[in-house]
Order: structure tokens, then sequence, then C-alpha cells
């Protein structure tokens, strides 16, 4: 007696698909607040992993444009030195008895109309010594930078914005033009380079006129400092020259106001920490969603087989397989994820675009954000539509028959 | 595994029979009592012959119609469909069995509602494997050959009643079965559509050769078959015409 057995295969993929399609709109407003959950758990693991991105392409954005060796110190204001005038700083002694700093400049700060060929601009005016430019990392995009024997000179170097801003078509600022500050004219002997306004630095270069700081007194008859920039030897000696600059300084200011040492190490971790928190919170609420979504998707996806029961029966009858029934359900649960995972990576890459925005960081999309933020819920509704989707599989084709 | 195509197979045997029931037995246990439905169930269809299963009420027949159509597997006793042993086939292989060897019609039609009527009738075609294109192709013919040619576009809710029965007799046929297996087919229907419905089951009798299994209470549909078997307390014995 033959026992060779019949096997068919089953439906193409497309097939499945269309009719899953087709179902899902007969779930209607039931499959809503299923979708409800499943689309905040991709929105939070989207927003999550771009915000993420976006912070660490942030943060190597600061070392790249600083250095993780910089470092500023803030005044208390005001202040005066053990001599009871205002303090004034030698950026040589100071050099020698702060062995870990490579180079230093105190920073006056003041604001003032800068002049030139008629046409005004809102300058923020740095007094400083020519080692700023080192200590601060400004490069010269055209002439030269402040040298030491510019300190008697009334010369300046402009930032890329301003020199922008005074410039016309035809008639662009350049080196060894003349600017007018109030009665004084300076001659601009550099222009800097256009760069990322640092986070760290007590000035936004890009919209500063640096200028001698012995030339100070000639716009602002009680110049002040207010910082002290420096640069140490290397990234892993900033937090011992910080600690020397500081002891030094409090030395030479009179009062015990405290003077405040920041770098850039502190910035970033200040910004991760904060991303951090963020992050944890969304990675909460995205675990806490998606599983509230997925369980959603079951409790859908049940009622969805138990109300199909007879249909079940009769597929079975016509000659499905378990697994065709199987695969019936489960394309439908995925489906239905699907719509809400694409949902919910528009919400996330919004939210991920708002926090940057926030933040002040520039917006890019993370590579793995989509990919793993949609790939991760429909894992989730794969992971909770297979309970249904098996115990469908599992009816027998009476059991299913006999359901009225 | 799944590449195999099936109904050549099932030809290859010189088995004269296309049903053999030995002994079969199958009963319900409820609460703490046992139902025997069936006790000894034996019974030999051969290829080709038309037979009714006629029985009171509750007496079993769906039951047997079940088994025969491997919808249900029996507790006791031995099945052999077209030669193969039904015990030892695995549940894919039932219902690659179900799919080409046998059509089902139902007294309740049991028509997929959200599906067209050319749809439902592709739908077997599509758990074998064909196109969508090839199957809705056949399964339009079929729809031509019940006479439903024009309506393959509705769907079973803007059907009639015996429109419907011979929407799901295109489907039971498309897979061009050996075996059709119908349960009180004109059960929901008036009188004048079932005559029509039974003189259809009969004309693919006679014309394809199918094998033709009817449960029913009516003694007209009975005797328009070949041969008749009763279902009577778990036996079954031959019925002369009634
Ligand atoms: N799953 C089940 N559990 C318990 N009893 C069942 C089950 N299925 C069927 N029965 C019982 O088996 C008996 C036979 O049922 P079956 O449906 O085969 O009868 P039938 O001859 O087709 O009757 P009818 O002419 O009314 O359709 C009935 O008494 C029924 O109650
Ligand atoms: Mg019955």
């Amino acid at each position: 007696m033959s026992l060779s057995m019949p096997l068919s295969s089953g439906p193409s993929a497309a097939q499945i698909l269309l009719e899953a399609l087709n179902s899902l709109r007969m779930l209607g407003r039931r499959s809503l607040l299923a979708l409800l959950g499943i689309v905040m758990g991709s929105c939070s693991v989207v927003a999550l992993l771009n915000i993420g991105g976006n912070a660490a392409a942030q943060s190597i954005a600061i070392f790249r444009n600083l250095g993780s060796d910089t470092l500023v110190l803030q005044l208390p204001p005001q202040p005066t030195g053990l001599d009871g005038l205002p303090l004034r700083l030698s950026v040589e002694t100071l050099g020698r008895q702060t062995p870990a700093v490579a180079s230093l400049s105190p920073v006056m700060t003041y604001g003032a109309a800068a002049i030139f060929n008629g046409r005004v601009g809102n300058a923020n005016i740095i007094g400083a010594d020519p080692a700023l430019f080192e200590a601060a990392r400004l490069n010269i995009a055209s002439g030269r930078s402040l040298s030491e024997f510019d300190r008697k000179e009334a010369y300046a170097v402009i930032g890329a914005s301003l020199a922008q801003a005074l410039s016309l078509p035809d008639d662009p600022l350049q080196p060894g033009d003349q600017l007018r500050l109030q009665s004084y004219q300076f001659r601009v002997v550099g222009i800097l380079q256009e760069g990322a306004p640092g986070m760290l630095l007590p000035f936004n270069a890009n919209e500063t006129l640096f200028i001698p700081m012995e030339g100070m007194t000639r716009i602002n008859p009680v110049p002040q400092i207010s910082h002290v920039v420096a640069r140490a030897n290397s990234a892993e000696e900033v937090i011992q020259a910080g600690e020397q600059l500081r002891q030094t300084l409090a030395q030479r200011i009179a009062g015990d106001a405290p003077v405040t040492l920041i770098f850039a190490q502190q910035i970033l971790e200040g910004m991760q920490q904060q991303t951090r928190t963020f992050t944890y919170l969304l990675a909460a609420l995205g675990v806490v969603s998606l599983i509230g979504g997925g369980v959603g998707v079951m409790n859908v996806m049940l009622m969805n087989v138990s109300e199909r029961r007879r249909e079940i029966g009769v597929r079975l009858a016509l000659g499905a397989r378990r697994r065709d029934i199987r695969n019936l359900f489960l394309v439908e649960a995925v489906a239905l994820t699907s719509v809400g995972a694409l949902l919910g990576a528009v919400l996330g890459m919004a939210g991920g675009w708002g926090y940057a925005q926030l933040s002040g960081w520039a917006f890019f999309l993370a590579p793995g954000a989509l990919p793993l933020g949609i790939g991760s819920t429909v894992l989730v509704g794969l992971f909770f539509g297979l309970h249904p989707a098996i115990a469908a599989s599992r009816l027998q084709p009476v059991e299913a028959l006999r359901d009225e | 595994m799944d590449a195999g195509s099936g109904i050549g197979m099932l030809e290859n045997n010189n088995e004269e029979q296309l049903i053999q029931l030995q002994h079969i037995g199958k009963h319900y246990r409820l609460a703490d009592k046992t139902l025997h439905i069936l006790g000894d169930v034996c019974l030999r269809i051969a290829h080709g012959e038309s037979c009714a299963i006629l029985g009171s009420s509750g007496s079993g027949k769906s039951t047997l119609l079940n088994v025969l159509g491997l919808l249900d597997l029996p507790d006791t006793g031995n099945y052999h469909l077209n030669g193969i042993d039904v015990a030892q086939a695995s549940p894919d292989q039932l219902a690659a069995l179900r799919n080409q060897l046998i059509g089902f019609v139902f007294q309740s039609f049991n028509l997929l509602p959200r599906l067209s009527a050319l749809d439902n009738v592709a739908l077997p075609l599509t758990y074998r494997g064909i196109a969508p294109r090839q199957a809705r192709e056949q399964a339009h013919a079929m729809l031509v050959r019940v006479g439903l040619g024009e309506r393959s576009e509705h769907r079973p809710a803007s059907l009639s009643g015996g429109q419907r029965q011979r929407v799901a007799i295109a489907r039971a046929l498309v897979g061009k079965p050996a075996l059709i297996l119908a349960d009180e087919p004109t059960g929901n229907l008036d009188a004048s559509t079932a005559q029509e419905i039974m003189a259809l089951l009969i004309e693919l009798n006679r014309e394809q050769g199918v094998t033709l299994i009817v449960v029913t209470h009516d003694p007209l549909i009975a005797n328009r078959l070949a041969r008749r078997v009763e279902v009577h307390q778990g036996l079954l014995r031959e019925a002369g015409a009634a």
C-alpha cells in the first residue's frame, strides 16, 4: 500500500500581507489603543537613539574646536590686587608659577561700536595678551596675529562675522584698514577664521575685536580683568594646571571671593549628565510603552482570533496548514505594529530635532536610530503576536468549525 | 519540504476503494460520562460512487463526515483514504490531503465574508502555492461552471442562499478533489433551490467521476444518490430506497 504523503506549499508572502492589511482595517478602533502604546514606544526609542547620537557628535565637536586642554578661570567681579588697586597680572610671572600651564592670557571685556568707513558694527572688545591666540586656539585667516611688539600699538585682530558685518561686497574690511572705536583709530592687522562658537570661552570669537590689554584704557578708563584663559601642557594635566592657576590667582586677589575654574571636560560632563538623565527617562518610557503596546497588540489579536474561529476552521478544512494559520495572524500583528512603529518614528525624529534645538546642537539623523527603533518595535509586535497566532494554529478543525 | 506537489503521488496506488473505514469508534467525554457516538463503523466507498448518509438527529452523521473529511480523528479503528493510513499522517500531511483530495460543502456555506466570491473560490489553490493570478483564473472558470461567472466580484453577503452554496461548491471543486463531502448542503435552502443544488452535485458526480457523500435528512435527496447508508446507535447499516 502506498504511503506517499502529499505536501503543499503555502500562499505567497504578498498574498499573506494583502490579506493582513485588509483584515486590519476591520479591526478598526479597537486597534487604535494598542497602537498608541506602540507609537509611544517607537517614538521614545527613535528619539533616544537620535539624541544619544547627536550628543556624542556634539561632544566630539567641542573637543575638536577647543581641545580638552583649554581651561578658563572666572575671577570675582571687580577684582582688586593686594595693593588695593584694580588687579594687574603679569603673564610671565604667572607662567613661572604654574608649570602645568603652557600658555595663558588675562581677558578684559568691553562692548563698543566699531566704525569702518561709516559702517557701524556692535563689537565685543577683548583686551588680552598676545598669548590668548595660542591659549584659546584662535586661528588667523588673513593678516597676522597680535605679537609682543604690539603691546603699545593701537592694533586689532577682528573676528570673522564682525569683519563680515563691517564689509560691503565692493569694500571689504582687510588687514591694514583703520577702524574707529570711540575716538581712537585702530589698525586691523589680522582677521580670524570663522569657528564654531565655543561653549567654554567667555566670548564668541567670531563677533569679537581683539586688542592688546594695554590699549584697553583708551576706550575703557577702568578696565577690569574678568577671566584668565589658559591651555595646559596636555589634556591629562588640565586639572593640575587649573589648580595651580586658581591658587596663584587667589593669592593675588584681595578678599576671599572665589575664583571659578571651568574646563572643557566639565562642560562635556555636564552635557553628558543632562543627556544621560534624559535618555534614561526615554529608555524607561520606551520600554514601558513598548510592553504596554505589545500587551495591547496581544489582546487585540486574541480577540481577533476568537472572533474568527470559524474562519480558521474553514481555512483548515480547505487545506491550510498550522503554519499558514500562524502566519496569517502573525503578519496581522506585525502589520499592526509596523503602522505604529512608522508613526512613532516620525514623532521620535521630531522629538530628537526639538531636543537638539533646545540644547543648541546641530541636528542630524543618527544612522542607527530609524532601523533600530522601527526594528525593535516590530520585534515587540512579533513577540506579542506569537502567542495569539500559535493559539490560533493549534485549533482543531472540528472545534473551530463547531463555533457558531 | 514544501515543494512536493501531491496529487500525482496520491493517485499512484492501485486501491480501487477511495474510502476504507474499519471498526471506527468515536466518543466524547462530557463531565464524567462517556458518550459513544460511533461504536464500530465499517464502510468502503469506491472511486466515483455517490452515497447518502442518513440517520436521526444526533445519531452521529456529522461526526462520521468529519472523520471522513480529516477534520477529526477517530478514537479507535483504521481509516485509509485513497490507500493512505490517516493515523500515520502528520498535521501538515492531513492539511495537504484535505487540500488536494477533499472538497467540503457545508450546510451554512462557510464562505469568508470579507473575500469576494472569486477569492473565496481561489482560497484552496493559494494553500497549494499556486500563484494568485493563476488561482483566480481557475476560480473564475469554476464560478462559470456553477453558473455564477457574472458574480465573481460579489461579497457573500450580496448573494442569495442558493448562490452562496454554488460558490461553496465551486470552492470545493476548484482543486479537482477526488471526494466531495456535503453535510446537509440544502438544509438552509428552499425546495426548488435545493433541487438545483442537488442536481449540480449529482451532475458533477456523473460527469466528472467525483465521489460524492451527502449527509441528509431528506429521503428525496437520498434517493437521488446511488447508495444509502444509515447511522443508527453507533453503527452503520446499508439502507434501501426510502
Ligand atoms: N464536542 C462534542 N462534545 C460532546 N458531544 C458532542 C460533541 N460533538 C458532538 N457531540 C454529540 O455527538 C452526537 C452526534 O452529533 P452529530 O453532530 O454527529 O449528530 P448528527 O447526526 O449530525 O445530527 P444532526 O442531524 O442534528 O446534525 C450528538 O449527540 C452531539 O451532542
Ligand atoms: Mg449534523
